[in-house]
C-alpha cells in the first residue's frame, strides 16, 4: 500500500501562518509598548536638557536719534522707544510702520532706561529733571482676533536738581498706583532721591499728591543706579567698582552701605524680577550676581554678597535686561556680544553677535520668547526658545545659593504664590527622603524577612509551607493604601504616646522568646512536643510575642519615667536637639517594612529551599549540627538570592508611595533624623504632578523624578532576577 | 563534649529567634487583620448612650469609644480617661468630648435617650420634645413623640424618595440635554457651512433650547413645591444639657432608642446600617452614608482594565512562549517584561497622565470636542484612562502568569495533537490555551487584585473625592469613559486625610479599607487555589 501524500488543507495553513503573523506582530507591538513607556518619560524629560535657541527674526528701521529704552507688549505687537531728542516712537512690528511720535516736551535727554519689570520709559533730562511716562498695551478683541492698542500715559517729571543741571547717573520707578520715585546723581556729586506719594482716598476717590525731596552724600561718581520695584531699596554703582546701597523709607534714603567688586568700574547694574538679586556688569566684563543676605540670624541687617560669576565677557558690559519672569536675564557687551543668563541655575544659556553692533537699548519681553536691541537707526528683534532655562544638572543635585538663604543649600520648593518666585527645585531633599524611609524599612524588613524564610524552609516542617507561602503572598497583596491608612492615622499616635515601648521591644521580646523555647524544649516532655511537627513552636512564639508586646506598652510609662524624665518628647528634644513628628520616619519604616517583608521573605524562602539536599545531607553526616548546616552550609550556598531578595526588596520600598504619603508629614526636608517627617520622590510626583501645567519646567522635573525612580528599580530589578537565574543554574549543577 | 553542647545551646537559641522572627510576621499580618476586622465591623454595632453626671452639675450623653489611661504629671498614678462621642455639632460644634473619670458622680443608661442620624450636622443625642406638622402639635413628651414619629418620618422618606427621584431623573436628565444643546449650538461655530444653513441650524437649537429650558423652570417649581411639602413636619429635640433644637422630621435618617434595644433588634439594625454602607451614597462629603459609587467605580474600572489587559496579556504570552525564537534577545525582553511589575506604581501613573490624558485626550478633544474647549472632555483623568493605565501597570502580571500557564503543558498533549495533524495554530488554539486556562485565570486575578488596591497612579489620572454622576447611566452614550469616578482606595486616602473631621471618620475608613482588604484577600486566595490545582494537575505531566 503506497503511503497517503501528507496533506493539510489549504485554508488550515493559511490559518496558521496568519495566526503566527497575529500573535508574532500583536506579541511584539505589545512588548515594544509596554518598554515605550520608558521611551515616552524620556521624550518627556528631553527638553529640560535642550539648549537655548536665539535666531534674529528681522530688523526694521527706527527713525530719530539712538533710543536708549525700550518697551514692547506681551503679544509683541508693538514697540515703544525713548530717544534722545525725549520723543517716544511706537512702531508696529508686524509691518515696521511707525504707529506714533510722542514728544515728551522735555528737551534732549542725558540717559534713558527702563525700570525693573515695570512699563514705564523714564529719561533724565539736561535741566536736572526724570520724566516717567508709563505706557499701555490695551487688548481688546474684535470677534476671534485681538487687537492691541499701544499708548502713552501722561509723563511725570520730578525735578531732581532745583539748580537745573544736567543730571549724572538717575533711576526712576512708578507704580501702579501712581507713587513714583527718582534718584540721580546731581552735578556736584551728592545724590539726591525725590518721591511723589500719590494717595487716592476710597471714599471720594480724590487723589492727593505729595512730593519729597531728599539728598545724600555719595563717596565718588556713580556710573549706574537702580531702583528696586517696590522703591525701598537703591542701588549704585561707582567707577571705582564698589556697589553701594541705600534703604530707602517713603523715598528717604538710610544710611549708605558699600560692598567692592573690585576695581574695575560698574557700567551696568539691574535688578531680577523681585527685587533681590543684583544683576553687575564691570568695565573689565565681569558678570555677577549679589544677593543681600541677612548677617545675622535674627537682626533685619544685610550684607550685599557676591554668590555667581557667569563668564567673562570680551569687553565692557554695556546693558542689562532682565526677564519678567525667572530670574534670566540678557547682557549685552560693548564689543556686541548678547548673552542670555538665568541667575538661579548659574546657565549660560546663549551668547552671539547682536545683530546690531552699537546697541544702545536692550528689552527682554515679558513672556521670555524674544528680545528688542535698538541702535544705529534700527530695531532688531530676536526669536528666543529656552523653555526650562531654571534648571541643570548642578541645580537638581546640587547646593544652590537662593535668593534670601544664608548660604548655598538643597531645597525643594517649587511653587508658591507670587509671581517672582525662585523655583527651587532640588531633587536632593527627595532623594535622601527616599533613602531614608527605604533605609528604616529595610532595616525591619531584612532581618524579619530573611530569618523567618530561613526558619520556615530550615526548620519546620514542610508541610506548614503550604499554610505559609499562600499567608506571604496574600500580605504582599495588601494594599498598600490600607496600610498607609493604619500608620497614619492608628499607628502614629499610639506610636507618639508609647515610643518607649518600641524601644524596650527589641529587648524584650528576643528574652521573651528564648525563654519561651526554652521552655518548651527543656521543660516539656519530649512525648508530649514530639506529638508536635517541627516548627510548631513558632504558633508558640505568636503568642508570646502578642503577650511580650503587650507587656512593653504596659511598662511604656514605668520605662518613661525612668529613663526619660517622663516624656520622651522632651527628652529627646533636650539630649539631641531633635523635633518629633507625630508621622516620622519609624511609622513609615514599620509600615513600609510590612509590606517590603512578604517580597524579601517569599525569594529568600525560594532559595533556601532550592539548596540542594545533597549538600544539607553531607554536611549534616560529617556531624555537623542543624544550626551549623544551616549558617555554614545553606546561608552562603544562598547568599546570592538572599541577595537578590533584598534587591526587590529595596526597589519596591524606594517606589512606594501611598504608605509614605500617608505616614509622612510631606515636607521635603533634609536630615537623618528617625523622628522626623520626609518627603519621597514617588510621593513628590503624587503631590505635585496634578497642579504642574502640561509641559513646565516643575512638570518635566517631575517625569526626571520619575525616570531616576523607573531606572533604579529597573536596574535593581534586573540584576536581582540575573542573579537568581545564576544561582538557580549554579544549583542545578551542585 | 561541653563545647559541643554550648554550642548546640547556641544553635538552638538562634534558631528560638528565627523561629520568633517568623512569629512576629505572622502576628503583623495577623494583627492587621484583626485589627480591620474589629475597627471595620465594630463600626455598625451600636454603643448605649450613656448619660454621664458630673461632679460639677453638668451632664453629657454620648458613647463611650474610647477609655485611656493618662499620666497627668510624672510620679503620680494613672487616670482613666474616656472618649465620648457626645454628636450635636449644630448644638456644641464637636463630636467628640474627652472626660475625666474621677470628675464622674453616676452614670446612668436612659432608656428615653435618641439618638438620631440625620442628613445635615451628623447624629444628634437627646430626648424626644415635641413633633409638629405645620403648627398642629401632634405629640409632646419623650414617649408619645417616639410612638408618633414611625408614621411621619415613613412618610417624610417616602416624600424625600420623590424629590431624589425628580432630582436624579427627570431633572438631571432635563439638565443633560440642556447641556449637549448648548454644546452643539456651539459645536456650530466650527462648522463651514453656508451662513443660511448655519442660521436655520442655529434657529432650531435656540428653539429646542428654550424649549428644554422652560421644561426645567416647570420642574424646578414642581421640585420647590415638593421641597416645601418635605420640611413641614418639626421634630423639636432636647439634648442633655437641656437646649432645646428643632429639626425637619425629613433630615432624620434613622431614629433610635439605643438603650432600649435588646441584642436581637441591635443585630438587625448593624445589618441595616451596613447595608446602607454599601448601597447608599455618601452624605455630608464621604463622611457619612454609604460607599457605593466608591464600590462601583472600583468595580468598573477593573472590568474595564481586564478587558484591555486580557487580550494583550495573552497575545505578549504566546509571542513569547509558543512563537518566539527562545534566545538571548527573548530571555532579555522576559527578564524586562517581568521587571516591569516592580516599576512603581506612580510611574505608570505619570505615564497614563502625559500619554493618555495629555497627549491622546488631549487629541481626541481637538479633533471631537473642540466646542466643549478649554474644558476638556478627554483631555482629563477619567474613568478610561485610569483603568488603561492600570492594564499597563498589569499587563507584566497576566504575561508572567500566563507564560507560566503555557509552559505547563506538557509536550506530551502537543506533539499528540501535532501528531494527529493539527497545525500549530490549532493546537494552540484548541489544545493548549484550553489547558493553560486557569493559569492565565490566576494572572487575570492577580492583576484585578492589584488594580482593585492601587492608588498612587490613579490620583494622577482620573479619581476624585465625590463624583456627581456614575460612569454608567440611563443616558446616552449610557457609558461615559470620559467621567471622574470614586474608588474604595481612593476613597481611604481622602476620607482619612483630607476631611475636617478625622477624628468622627476613622471608623468609616476602617470599614471602607476592610472591605477593601476583603475584596483584594478573596481575589488572591482564589487566585492562589487556583495556580495549585493547575500545579497539582500538571505535576506529574511536566516536561
Amino acid at each position: 500500500m503506497s503511503p497517503v501524500p501528507p496533506q493539510t488543507a489549504r485554508k488550515r495553513l493559511i490559518a496558521d501562518r496568519a495566526a503566527r503573523w497575529v500573535v508574532s506582530a500583536g506579541g511584539l507591538a505589545i512588548i515594544v509598548s509596554i518598554l515605550g513607556i520608558l521611551v515616552f518619560i524620556l521624550a518627556e524629560v528631553w527638553p529640560l536638557m535642550a539648549k537655548a535657541r536665539v535666531r534674529a527674526v528681522r530688523e526694521i528701521p527706527l527713525p530719530g536719534p539712538p533710543a536708549g529704552a525700550l518697551v514692547s507688549d506681551e503679544h509683541r505687537t508693538h514697540v515703544a522707544a525713548l530717544a534722545a531728542d525725549g520723543h517716544v516712537r511706537i512702531v508696529r512690528l508686524r509691518d515696521g510702520k511707525p504707529v506714533a511720535d510722542l514728544d515728551l516736551g522735555t528737551g534732549p535727554l542725558t540717559g534713558m532706561k527702563l525700570p525693573a519689570g515695570r512699563p514705564v520709559l523714564t529719561g533724565a533730562t539736561r535741566d536736572g529733571r526724570v520724566v516717567l511716562a508709563p505706557v499701555s498695551f490695551e487688548v481688546t478683541f474684535e470677534g476671534q482676533s485681538q487687537v492691541v492698542t499701544p499708548a502713552v500715559k501722561d509723563p511725570i517729571l520730578l525735578e531732581l536738581d532745583p539748580q537745573a543741571r544736567p543730571l549724572g547717573a538717575f533711576a526712576a520707578q512708578v507704580d501702579e498706583e501712581g507713587s513714583a520715585t527718582a534718584a540721580a546723581q546731581l552735578a556736584d556729586g551728592s545724590l539726591a532721591v525725590v518721591r511723589r506719594s500719590s494717595q487716592e482716598n476710597p471714599m471720594t476717590g480724590e487723589v492727593t499728591e505729595s512730593v519729597q525731596r531728599f539728598e545724600a552724600h555719595v563717596p565718588g561718581r556713580l556710573t549706574s543706579l537702580v531702583l528696586d520695584a517696590a522703591q525701598t531699596a537703591l542701588y549704585g554703582g561707582t567707577a571705582r567698582g564698589e556697589i553701594l546701597w541705600w534703604p530707602l523709607a517713603e523715598g528717604q534714603p538710610g544710611p549708605v552701605r558699600a560692598a567692592s567688586a573690585g576695581p574695575s568700574a560698574i557700567t551696568a547694574l539691574d535688578l531680577l524680577i523681585g527685587g533681590r538679586s543684583l544683576v553687575v556688569g564691570q568695565e573689565n566684563g565681569a558678570l555677577s550676581i549679589w544677593l543681600q543676605i541677612r548677617e545675622h540670624e535674627d537682626e533685619e541687617v544685610f550684607r550685599l554678597t557676591r554668590v555667581r560669576d557667569f563668564p567673562r565677557l570680551k569687553q565692557a558690559v554695556r546693558q542689562i535686561a532682565p526677564s519678567e519672569r525667572g530670574k534670566g536675564f540678557l547682557a549685552l557687551g560693548d564689543d556686541g556680544r548678547l548673552g542670555l543668563y538665568y541667575s538661579t541655575s548659574h546657565r549660560t544659556l546663549w551668547t552671539g553677535d547682536a545683530p546690531v553692533r552699537q546697541g544702545t537699548g536692550l528689552f527682554y519681553t515679558p513672556k521670555t520668547d524674544g528680545v528688542y536691541l535698538a541702535g544705529e537707526g534700527r530695531l532688531a528683534e530676536l526669536d528666543v526658545f529656552n523653555p526650562h532655562p531654571e534648571v541643570t544638572w548642578s541645580t537638581l543635585f546640587g547646593k544652590v545659593w537662593y535668593e534670601g538663604y544664608a548660604e548655598p543649600a538643597w531645597v525643594w520648593q517649587s511653587s508658591s504664590g507670587s509671581d517672582d518666585f525662585e523655583p527651587k527645585l532640588s531633587l536632593t531633599p527627595l532623594l535622601v527622603g527616599t533613602l531614608k524611609g527605604t533605609f528604616y524599612s529595610l532595616l525591619l524588613a531584612i532581618p524579619f524577612g530573611v530569618l523567618g524564610a530561613m526558619y520556615t524552609s530550615q526548620f519546620m516542617h514542610p508541610s506548614y509551607k503550604r499554610v505559609l507561602k499562600p499567608m506571604v503572598e496574600i500580605m504582599a497583596s495588601l494594599p498598600s493604601v490600607v496600610l498607609g491608612f493604619l500608620a497614619g492615622l492608628w499607628l502614629a499616635p499610639r506610636i507618639e504616646k508609647a515610643m518607649p515601648a518600641l524601644a524596650l521591644m527589641p529587648v524584650i521580646l528576643p528574652i521573651l522568646i528564648l525563654i519561651a523555647g526554652f521552655l518548651w524544649n527543656r521543660v516539656i516532655p519530649r512525648a508530649v512536643r514530639g506529638r508536635f511537627r517541627a516548627g510548631t513552636e513558632a504558633v508558640l512564639f505568636v503568642f508570646v510575642l502578642a503577650f511580650g508586646m503587650w507587656l512593653c506598652f504596659r511598662l511604656s510609662g514605668p520605662f518613661e519615667n525612668l529613663a526619660f524624665g517622663g516624656s520622651f518628647q522632651t527628652w529627646l528634644g533636650e539630649a539631641t536637639g531633635l523635633a518629633y513628628d507625630q508621622r516620622n520616619a519609624v511609622v513609615v519604616g514599620l509600615a513600609m517594612g510590612f509590606a517590603v517583608i512578604p517580597i524579601i521573605f517569599a525569594i529568600a524562602e525560594d532559595a533556601f529551599s532550592n539548596v540542594p539536599p545533597n549538600l544539607v545531607a553531607g554536611s549534616l553526616a560529617l556531624g555537623a549540627d542543624r544550626w551549623q548546616t544551616v549558617t555554614r552550609v545553606v546561608l552562603p550556598t544562598a547568599s546570592p538570592g538572599i541577595f537578590s531578595a533584598v534587591m526587590i526588596g529595596f526597589g519596591r520600598a524606594v517606589g512606594e508611595t501611598m504608605i509614605v504619603l500617608m505616614a509622612t508629614g510631606n515636607t521635603p526636608i533634609l536630615d537623618w533624623n528617625p523622628f522626623n517627617g520626609f518627603r519621597t520622590l514617588s510621593a513628590n510626583i503624587a503631590v505635585e504632578i496634578p497642579e504642574a501645567p502640561h509641559g513646565s519646567t516643575l512638570y518635566r522635573t517631575l517625569f526626571l523624578a520619575g525616570l531616576l525612580l523607573f531606572v533604579v528599580t529597573f536596574l535593581i530589578n534586573t540584576i536581582a532576577e540575573l542573579v537568581r537565574q545564576r544561582l538557580r543554574e549554579r544549583y542545578s549543577q551542585l | 563534649m561541653k563545647r559541643a553542647q554550648r554550642s548546640d545551646l547556641f544553635g538552638q537559641a538562634m534558631t528560638w529567634l528565627c523561629g520568633g522572627a517568623l512569629a512576629f510576621n505572622l502576628l503583623l499580618v495577623i494583627g492587621i487583620m484583626g485589627l480591620l476586622a474589629w475597627y471595620g465591623l465594630g463600626y455598625f454595632w451600636q454603643k448605649d448612650l450613656v448619660q454621664l453626671r458630673m461632679k460639677d452639675g453638668t451632664r453629657v450623653l454620648g458613647e463611650v469609644w474610647e477609655i485611656e489611661q493618662v499620666v497627668e504629671s510624672p510620679g503620680q498614678p494613672a487616670l482613666d480617661r474616656m472618649r465620648l462621642k457626645i454628636a450635636n455639632r449644630d448644638v456644641g460644634g464637636l463630636d467628640f468630648a474627652w472626660i475625666n473619670a474621677v470628675d464622674v458622680a453616676s452614670r446612668s443608661l436612659p432608656a428615653d435617650a435618641v439618638l438620631l442620624e440625620r442628613l445635615e450636622w451628623g447624629n444628634f443625642h437627646g430626648t424626644m420634645e415635641e413633633l409638629r406638622d405645620g403648627d398642629k402639635v401632634l405629640a409632646r413628651g419623650p414617649g408619645p413623640v417616639w410612638k408618633a414619629l414611625h408614621e411621619l418620618h415613613a412618610k417624610k422618606a417616602k416624600q424625600r424618595e420623590q424629590v431624589e427621584d425628580l432630582e436624579k431623573g427627570e431633572i438631571g436628565d432635563v439638565n443633560y440635554a440642556i447641556e449637549k444643546l448648548r454644546l452643539d449650538r456651539r459645536a456650530l461655530d466650527f462648522e463651514e457651512l453656508p451662513a443660511a444653513e448655519k442660521a436655520r441650524r442655529g434657529a432650531a437649537l435656540d428653539r429646542e433650547l428654550a424649549e428644554r429650558e422652560a421644561a426645567y423652570q416647570q420642574l424646578a417649581d414642581r421640585l420647590f413645591q415638593l421641597r416645601e411639602k418635605l420640611d413641614q413636619g418639626t421634630l423639636v429635640m432636647r439634648s442633655v444639657d437641656g437646649q432645646t433644637k428643632e429639626m425637619p422630621v425629613a433630615m432624620v435618617v434613622r431614629a433610635i432608642r439605643p438603650n432600649a434595644m435588646n441584642a436581637f433588634e441591635k443585630t438587625g439594625l448593624y445589618l441595616s446600617r451596613g447595608w446602607e454602607f454599601i448601597a447608599a451614597d455618601p452624605r455630608e462629603s464621604n463622611t457619612e452614608g454609604g460607599i457605593f459609587p466608591a464600590i462601583f467605580g472600583t468595580v468598573m474600572m477593573v472590568f474595564i482594565m481586564s478587558f484591555a489587559v486580557a487580550p494583550l496579556g495573552v497575545l505578549a504570552a504566546l509571542y513569547l512562549r509558543e512563537y518566539a525564537r527562545q534566545g538571548l534577545l527573548v530571555r532579555m525582553v522576559r527578564i524586562a517584561v517581568n521587571n516591569l511589575a516592580g516599576v512603581p506604581s506612580i510611574v505608570f501613573g505619570m505615564f497614563g497622565l502625559g500619554f493618555f490624558v495629555y497627549l491622546i485626550g488631549g487629541s481626541i478633544d481637538r479633533l471631537f470636542y473642540p466646542e466643549s474647549l478649554p474644558t476638556p472632555t478627554f483631555g482629563t483623568g477619567g474613568i478610561l484612562w485610569a483603568s488603561l493605565t492600570l492594564a499597563l501597570l498589569t499587563v507584566p502580571v497576566v504575561i508572567v502568569a500566563a507564560e507560566e500557564g503555557l509552559a505547563a503543558v506538557p509536550r506530551i498533549v502537543r506533539e499528540g495533537s501535532l501528531a494527529l495533524g493539527a497545525t500549530k495554530f490549532e493546537t494552540i488554539w484548541r489544545v493548549v490555551i484550553p489547558a493553560a486556562a486557569p493559569g492565565i485565570l490566576t494572572g487575570m486575578i492577580l492583576a484585578m487584585a492589584r488594580a482593585a488596591g492601587e492608588v498612587a497612579p490613579l490620583m494622577i489620572v482620573g479619581m476624585v473625592k465625590l463624583a456627581p454622576s456614575l460612569p454608567i447611566d440611563g443616558r446616552a452614550p449610557f457609558v461615559h469613559f470620559e467621567r471622574k469616578f470614586m474608588h474604595l482606595g481612593f476613597h481611604i486616602f481622602d476620607v482619612g486625610f483630607q476631611s475636617p473631621n478625622v477624628e468622627a471618620t476613622t471608623p468609616l475608613v476602617f470599614a471602607t479599607a476592610l472591605l477593601l482588604i476583603v475584596v483584594v484577600t478573596v481575589m488572591n486566595i482564589v487566585a492562589i487555589l487556583l495556580r495549585n490545582h493547575l500545579r497539582r494537575k500538571y505535576a506529574g505531566s511536566a516536561v
